[in-house]
């Protein structure tokens, strides 16, 4: 009874979760903790169950088995518009923005009012444009708040997605592959970004394949190879395990 | 365990038992149809007996739609509702060609502007057929120049015979006695060289000529034969129905689905656009034959034979059988051919088909012009069963939809079993309902399916 | 907003440059959209005089309301209804059932009870009963999408019309419903074509201004969002069921209240108002319009109605044909316009 840990240290475990697509295995038996206000990394070759956890969490997919616990209340069944209600919210592998309306709306449109009635008879608040301006600005993207999102480049349509998510108030982020196919000046950018989300005790987890990226930033890293954890801990020190060499190497 | 954690596991058995009671609930629909059909066959076999055959006569137009629609669909991937005008032209490709033989030529209708609008697309169709079939093989034998003033040529006397042909329908089996020949000829050829291989001397090519020969005369003799049978008329109005039905949908393909596939590949757009030609054509049939219902000639087996209690038409067998057939067909060329291989392929992936050789444009037209072969079939069959109106297209598409959704979207097993299931269900629901219930009923089967099994009956694999 | 400020901006460019105003316009296909429809519109009023446009703007009226509430589903949820004629037809009936003060026990037909209610009476019950039966549609539709949609809403206009042609102890089935009534206020009854018409604008201006209200409030750019991906905007927290239900019934009851608007303009009403057809023409003024765009729908309607009227004129043309042709133009403008502009003349969204 020694190592007694405080449960307000994780903000979210999942319990032996798995799922499968048809005979495959996507995730199995999978249990992880992820601890509150860290920058949490989460690695694994190609197929190995990263974005399948990520649908999962965030109630896209529904879970086959196990028990996602969110803030030490246990879901079994994580339904994506409850999402944000459990303080999670997330960014998509394939940038998924609303691309026929504007990058102005793109961001109001999480920040308005959810219930349908009120949000009938809800005009444009100051307070939303105020928080909306202030998002666009930070991602740097308030020039171009009036073009359509689907008119935009790949980086910016990556940026003003981790806006959108930003613009949600809640304790979880999930971002899946923020860093793919980005330049360096915008890699950069999402870097401090995420950096200064720690500042402001946020709870991250990310995907990435850029080991430099994960080194840098991450507090904590999860090794996911064939839906099961491979290793857990501080960076260098997993990286370094053969183990972890082999899964990358060795396929 | 917390008292949250506790709460939140009855919230999920909560939801599991939704799920189980909307499973239950289905059941306990499925189980209450057999037992009402069961109840209603106890009672009175004999029109039982017959529900359950006009079910199948019904089914069987339903089917052929639903196959011809299932095919293009699991090819190309949008749903193609030209099909509602396909049928409709078979319908009244019939009727065109037969006008004088009805009610003693009281609505004979011929104009010359049709028959000249049909000529010309026939005409267009063949010079690109001619184009992509032919035009490798002779490309380096004779001048450019010269293969365009054949081709034009043969593709002008294509589209001058298919004119000559629609204006003159009284002498249908005339006319239509040389194309009889040319088809008997090169079917009976092929049937002598791949018997001659099979059976007597396998990886030989057999004494051509000779089999050309005999060929060639069966051909004039058939032809012969067909040029003196009036009564043939009706028969080869068909044929020629659901050839001007597959021209159309040739034309369609090349002249606007090509394009549009390449500008945007979404099959709503695709729908839509599909939707107008429907429209359009609709309203083109109802200019040239007005609105009003007309009845088809008679054909064969309009006479009822009565088999236990219940009246059955010598016509509806042959519908049933046809459809039957058709499936035959239909699953040969899937299954056994390298045209079915090249199908299954570019269903599968259309750029991966195109990069391992495929031609995908002409496997899909030929995917297309079954399609419309087939939706043409249904709507001759469901004309002489019934009659025939202008909006009988959209109708019989309506039902053909429901049927290969119902049957498992994009099996051809599905199409067959959901066209019969629906049509046995529609007859046996109207049985205590008026008959103008039926389309209530088809699309209440279509929502209860699509609730409770949205993958159909016989999903694709 | 931005459109009217960009708008006023262009006027005064060009007031600054008249020269410029054709290079301005030359590839702006809206504008000349705009320009063609109205001043055809415009032209044909001046040279057939009152009665002409009388009749014309009541017809264009009730196609307008109509297309706008079809556009909300459409353009804005993104859900291809080609139901919507149904709603149409719940409004009408229930207006002509509560309203009809025709006794046929002379006509030797079925006869059907008789209310005789003011029209402004049955109006709210049309567009409630609309509403009732766009909430228990919507129920059993909001788990389908796309082409599957198409072909449920499909299902619904051909139940909706099979009800009204079958069930004659209520509707009279083919023979349709006489001496539906006017409107009135106290005394004074929207008699005359023009009185009606008067009414007529005031509803579709009241119908502008309500869909203008959802579509620019927050609820309106959450439907955009669903129409965009619907699972992404679920991540964020939207029950985008509620959504879907909740624009299905607003739209479903404003083309009750315009089936409402129909029977008593009409006086008369059978089935064939409501056929599977007329359904798929509304769907195409919509997109022709428009879609996502209000005024799109206005000008779609108003092009619709143009396109008929125009059409009387044209020499050698039989009258009976008319509706076919307009028919066979619609459809080839559909194709056409998938082809080379998927949003419609004015709109904001391609399919």
């Amino acid at each position: 009874m020694s190592t007694q840990v405080d449960p307000r240290v994780y903000v979210l475990e999942t319990r032996e979760i798995s799922k499968s697509f048809g005979a495959v295995k996507a995730i199995d038996q999978l249990t992880i903790s992820i601890l509150r206000e860290w920058l949490t990394c989460i690695v694994g070759p190609n197929g190995s169950g990263k974005s399948t956890l990520i649908n999962l969490l965030s109630g896209l997919l529904p879970l086959d088995g196990g028990i996602v616990v969110v803030d030490n209340v246990g879901l079994r069944v994580v339904k994506a518009h409850a999402s944000p209600d459990h303080g999670i919210t997330r960014t998509f592998q394939e940038v998924r923005l609303f691309d026929q309306i504007s990058v102005w709306d793109n961001i109001m449109v999480v920040l308005t009012e959810r219930r349908v009635f009120p949000a009938l008879l809800e005009r444009a608040k100051p307070s939303h444009r105020d928080e909306a301006e202030r998002i666009l600005k930070s991602v740097g993207m308030w020039e171009k708040r009036d073009a359509m999102a689907q008119d935009l480049s790949y980086g910016q349509r990556k940026l003003l997605e981790i806006g959108r998510a930003m613009a949600m108030d809640v304790q979880i982020y999930l971002f899946d592959e923020p860093f793919a196919g980005l330049f360096p000046r915008m890699l950069e950018q999402v870097k401090s970004i995420l950096k200064d989300m720690r500042e402001q005790k946020r709870s991250i987890v990310f995907v990435s394949h850029n080991m430099d990226i994960v080194r840098e930033l991450s507090d904590h890293l999860f090794v996911l190879d064939s839906g099961t954890l491979l290793a857990a801990g501080e960076v260098e020190e997993v990286l370094a395990r053969s183990t972890v060499i082999d899964a990358y190497l060795g396929h | 365990m917390s008292v949250a954690r506790l709460r939140d596991a009855s919230v999920v058995s909560f939801l599991k038992i939704r799920e189980q009671q909307s499973r239950l609930l289905a059941m306990a629909l499925a189980v209450a149809i057999v037992a009402y059909i069961g109840w209603k066959i106890v009672q009175s076999p004999d029109q039982a007996l017959q529900f359950a055959f006009n079910g199948l006569a019904v089914g069987a137009v339903y089917a052929l739609l639903a196959m011809g629609f299932t095919f293009v669909y699991s090819t190309v991937w949008f749903f193609d509702l030209y099909y509602g005008a396909a049928a409709a032209i078979g319908a009244y490709g019939v009727f065109y060609l037969r006008s004088h033989d009805v009610l003693g030529g009281q609505y004979a209708v011929n104009s010359g502007p049709v028959n000249v609008l049909f000529a010309v697309v026939t005409a267009g169709v063949a010079a690109w057929a001619l184009h992509v079939l032919c035009y490798r093989r002779f490309q380096g034998r004779a001048q450019p120049r010269t293969l365009l003033i054949i081709g034009g040529l043969l593709a002008a006397a294509v589209g001058v015979y298919t004119g000559l042909v629609l204006a003159n329908p009284a002498n249908l089996h005339v006319l239509l006695s040389p194309l009889v020949a040319v088809l008997v000829t090169g079917g009976a050829t092929w049937v002598l060289r791949r018997g001659f291989q099979r059976v007597v001397a396998p990886a030989t090519r057999g004494p051509l000529g000779a089999m050309v020969t005999v060929a060639i005369v069966v051909g004039v003799l058939v032809a012969i034969l067909v040029a003196n049978t009036p009564s043939l008329g009706l028969y080869l109005s068909w044929g020629v129905a659901c050839l001007l039905s597959g021209t159309v949908s040739l034309a369609l393909y090349r002249g606007l689905y090509v394009t549009m596939r390449e500008r945007a590949n979404s099959p709503l757009i695709m729908l839509v656009a599909s939707l107008g030609i429907l429209l359009a054509i609709t309203a083109f049939i109802t200019i040239v034959f007005r609105a009003a219902p007309r009845p088809l000639p008679e054909a064969f087996g309009s006479e009822p034979w009565t088999i236990g209690g219940a009246n059955i038409k010598g016509f509806n067998v042959f519908a049933i059988g046809l459809a039957v057939a058709g499936f035959g067909v239909l699953l040969f060329l899937v299954k056994k051919t390298a045209f079915g291989k090249a199908v299954r392929a570019i269903g599968d992936d259309e750029e991966v088909a195109k990069v391992v050789g495929i031609n995908t444009t002409v496997i899909i037209a030929v995917v297309f012009f079954i399609g419309a072969v087939y939706a043409a079939l249904a709507g001759l069959v469901s004309g002489h069963d019934t009659a025939i109106q202008p909006r009988m297209g959209l109708l019989l598409l309506l039902k053909g939809w429901i049927a290969s959704v119902v049957g498992g979207i994009g099996s051809l097993y599905g199409a067959i079993v959901g066209g019969f299931a629906l049509g046995m269900l529609e007859q046996f629901g109207i049985w205590d309902l008026a008959g103008e219930w039926r389309d209530v009923i088809s699309f209440i089967v279509l929502i209860v399916f699509l609730s409770f099994w949205p993958q159909g009956l016989l999903p694709r694999k | 907003m931005s459109i009217v400020t960009g708008a006023l901006r262009n006027v005064r460019d060009v007031a600054r440059d008249p020269r410029s105003w054709w290079q301005r316009s030359k590839g702006n296909i809206e504008l000349w959209a705009n320009l063609i429809v109205l001043g055809w519109a415009l032209v044909f009023m001046l040279w057939r005089g009152g009665g002409f446009a009388i009749t014309v703007g009541s017809v264009f009226a009730i196609w307008a309301i109509l297309a706008v509430s079809l556009n909300l589903v459409v353009g804005y949820a993104g859900l291809l209804s080609v139901g919507h004629i149904g709603f149409l037809g719940i409004g009408a009936y229930t207006t002509a059932v509560l309203t009809s003060h025709a006794s046929y026990e002379q006509l030797r037909t079925e006869a059907i009870p008789t209310f005789g209610w003011p029209f402004f009476a049955a109006l709210p019950f049309s567009v409630l009963l609309a509403g009732v039966v766009a909430l228990v549609v919507g129920v059993a539709f909001n788990r389908f999408r796309d082409d599957i949609y198409v072909l449920v809403s499909f299902g619904f206009a051909v139940i909706a019309f099979t009800t009204f042609l079958s069930w004659r102890n209520l509707t009279r089935g083919a023979f349709g419903i006489h001496e539906i009534a006017r409107p009135a206020i106290g005394p004074w009854v929207f008699d005359g074509e023009l009185e009606f018409l008067a009414l007529l604008l005031v509803f579709l201006g009241l119908v502008v201004l309500i869909a203008w209200l959802i579509v620019t409030s927050s609820f309106g750019r959450v439907l955009t969002a669903i129409r965009e991906d619907e699972q992404a905007i679920q991540v964020f927290g939207y029950r985008t069921t509620h959504y879907k239900l909740a624009i299905w019934v607003i739209s479903a009851m404003i083309a009750g209240l315009a089936g409402a608007l129909l029977a008593s303009w009409s006086t008369f009403i059978d089935p064939n108002s409501f056929v599977l057809l007329e359904s798929v023409l509304l769907v195409s003024i919509v997109i022709l319009g428009g879609l996502a765009s209000i005024w799109g729908s206005l000008l779609g309607a108003l092009a619709f109605v143009m396109l008929e009227e125009g059409m009387r004129f044209v020499p050698f043309l039989p009258s009976e044909f008319i509706g076919q042709i307009r028919q066979v133009i619609l459809g080839i403008l559909l194709v056409l316009l998938m082809l080379f502009r998927p949003q419609g003349l004015v709109g904001r969204f391609k399919l």
